[in-house]
């Protein structure tokens, strides 16, 4: 009876050492991996050009004004 | 195409953006710049628009075909503006001054058909920066090809219909111009095209309406005329011609302009100044272009000293297709009847006479009737192998015993006897 906790305690090392050497296909065999950083890069979250330029009221903020040129062409381009 | 707020033009859309490939990458791998909180700290080193060298940031595993043709391809070399003003001008600093203020802008980047809008036109990302894979129409193509193309084939000019293809078939632009019309061909410059009619005829109407192409369908206008009028002879409409444009810098303001003088609505159709085996059309409509002998003075003296080496009246291909149009209703229309649709001398000013001798129509086309026409004798096949491409070197006198064209033939010269007689199979 004593040996029960132990038999379960070996078949879940078991389990888990099983889904630690499962290897996991990319869709698309050839695609280079992305770089590390470049996935890190990639959410608003951890990248401060994203965490700008995804915000509305930010870019509003901070747009230069616009200074409207007078038209000086005339007739059809 | 309404003009976009400054925010508009840079707000990246997280949700539609960053599970796509592009999205992949992170910003500063191709825009550089600095991570920093503050706006002026971050933009430092700032590559705005970095498939200005696609080589760079385009090619690699990606688009490296696309890359190894483009810098060739007529949307970057503007290679058309250049071949137009070297026949009139041939190369002088002034003129490359002048090309540099006021041509320069129309150059295209990848990014500037696939992300945003084109710069010229104000800029701003398309779909929070996804990459589209067609260019949306309006915000690419006809915002830069607007004034012509695009008002024709929307049908944007007052009373004239848009494009069948558009209004029936809601086709837009890359339906016909594929990929390999854009990024052209080329991989060097000896190749590279000269300007866009120049090589090829791409895209081609027949290479969809195969049953127009000559001896491809019953209609009889498309046996006579289909290697003698290009297809837009019969099947387009009023197109917009301009005149008299001029260049400057402002003193005001510092900034490049132009003012042209005239825009209107014509259909006439002339010779074709650019005949060859890829466009063997006697006949095409023509368009007037704004040129003028004097056009770039602001930037010195007789600039285009060869003015008359191109003609002004240019072979046109005007986005406005229609399967009935005026001039095809009847044989009438044009044999012997309406002189209103064709360039006459008349119809052409003095100054710019000399420039459009090639394309100006000399002699209306006489009245024929269809069955004159069909019934019209072959050329033998052997006359393929003739040297000289004159026929009324032998037909007009007989020489050789070859039959002698009646006198009413008189008028058509040699430029389309192959109209009515057909060669041999």
């Amino acid at each position: 009876m004593k040996l029960k906790p132990i038999g379960l305690l070996i078949a879940g090392a078991c389990l888990i050492a099983a889904c630690a050497t499962v290897k996991v296909e990319s869709p698309t065999g050839t695609e280079p991996p992305l770089a590390t950083e470049a996935v890190l890069a990639s959410t608003p979250e951890a990248d401060k050009c994203l965490a700008c330029h995804t915000d509305k009221q930010r870019l509003i903020d901070t747009a230069k004004p616009v200074e409207l040129a007078e038209a000086e062409s005339k007739g059809v381009g | 195409m309404a003009p976009l707020e400054p925010w508009e033009k840079v707000l990246v859309d997280a949700g539609k953006f960053l599970p796509t490939d592009h999205g992949q990458i992170a910003c500063m791998e191709c825009h550089n710049g600095v991570q920093a909180s503050e706006k002026e700290a971050a933009h430092v080193g700032l590559i705005a628009s970095p498939s200005s060298e696609p080589e760079k940031y385009c090619g690699g595993e990606c688009h490296s075909e696309q890359v190894a043709t483009y810098p060739f391809a007529l949307h970057s070399t503007q290679q058309g503006y250049w071949t137009a003003l070297e026949a009139r001008g041939g190369s002088h600093p002034a003129l490359d001054e002048m090309f540099g203020n006021h041509c320069a802008t129309c150059h295209t980047t990848c990014g500037e058909c696939h992300v945003s809008q084109p710069k010229n036109v104000g800029g701003g990302l398309f779909t929070g920066h996804v990459f589209e894979t067609t260019p949306p129409m309006t915000r690419s193509c006809t915002a830069c090809h607007g004034s012509r193309v695009g008002n024709e084939f929307l049908g944007k000019n007052e009373g004239i219909p848009g494009d069948v293809h558009f209004r029936e078939a809601r086709m837009n632009c890359v339906k016909c111009h594929e990929g390999e019309d854009m990024h052209g061909t080329a991989t060097d410059a000896m190749t590279a095209e000269v300007n866009r009619f120049a090589g090829t005829e791409s895209p081609k109407c027949v290479d969809c309406h195969e049953e127009a192409a000559p001896n491809g369908d019953n209609n009889p206008m498309h046996q006579v005329h289909g290697d003698t009028l290009s297809c837009q002879v019969c099947h387009s409409v009023t197109y917009t011609s301009c005149d008299g444009c001029h260049v400057a810098v402002s003193e005001t303001s510092g900034n490049p302009f132009f003012e042209t003088d005239a825009t209107y609505q014509t259909f006439l159709i002339g010779r074709n100044p650019i005949q060859s085996e890829e466009r063997p059309y006697a006949f095409v409509p023509v368009r007037h272009t704004p040129v003028t002998a004097d056009a770039y003075e602001y930037y010195g003296e007789n600039l285009l000293p060869n003015f008359n080496a191109a003609p002004t009246w240019v072979y046109s291909t005007p986005h406005n297709i229609q399967k009935n149009t005026a001039q095809n209703i009847s044989c009438e229309t044009c044999h012997n009847g309406d002189a209103s649709i064709f360039l006459t001398a008349d119809k052409v000013r003095p100054e710019e006479m000399e420039a459009n001798l090639s394309v100006i129509v000399e002699s209306l086309p006489p009245m024929l009737t269809l069955e004159q026409t069909l019934n019209a004798p072959t050329t033998p096949a052997s006359h393929l192998e003739h040297a000289s491409n004159s026929c009324t070197a032998c037909h007009t006198k007989g020489i050789r015993n070859a039959p002698v064209s009646p006198e009413d033939h008189v008028i058509y010269k040699d430029r389309n006897c192959s109209g009515c007689h057909k060669l041999q199979k």
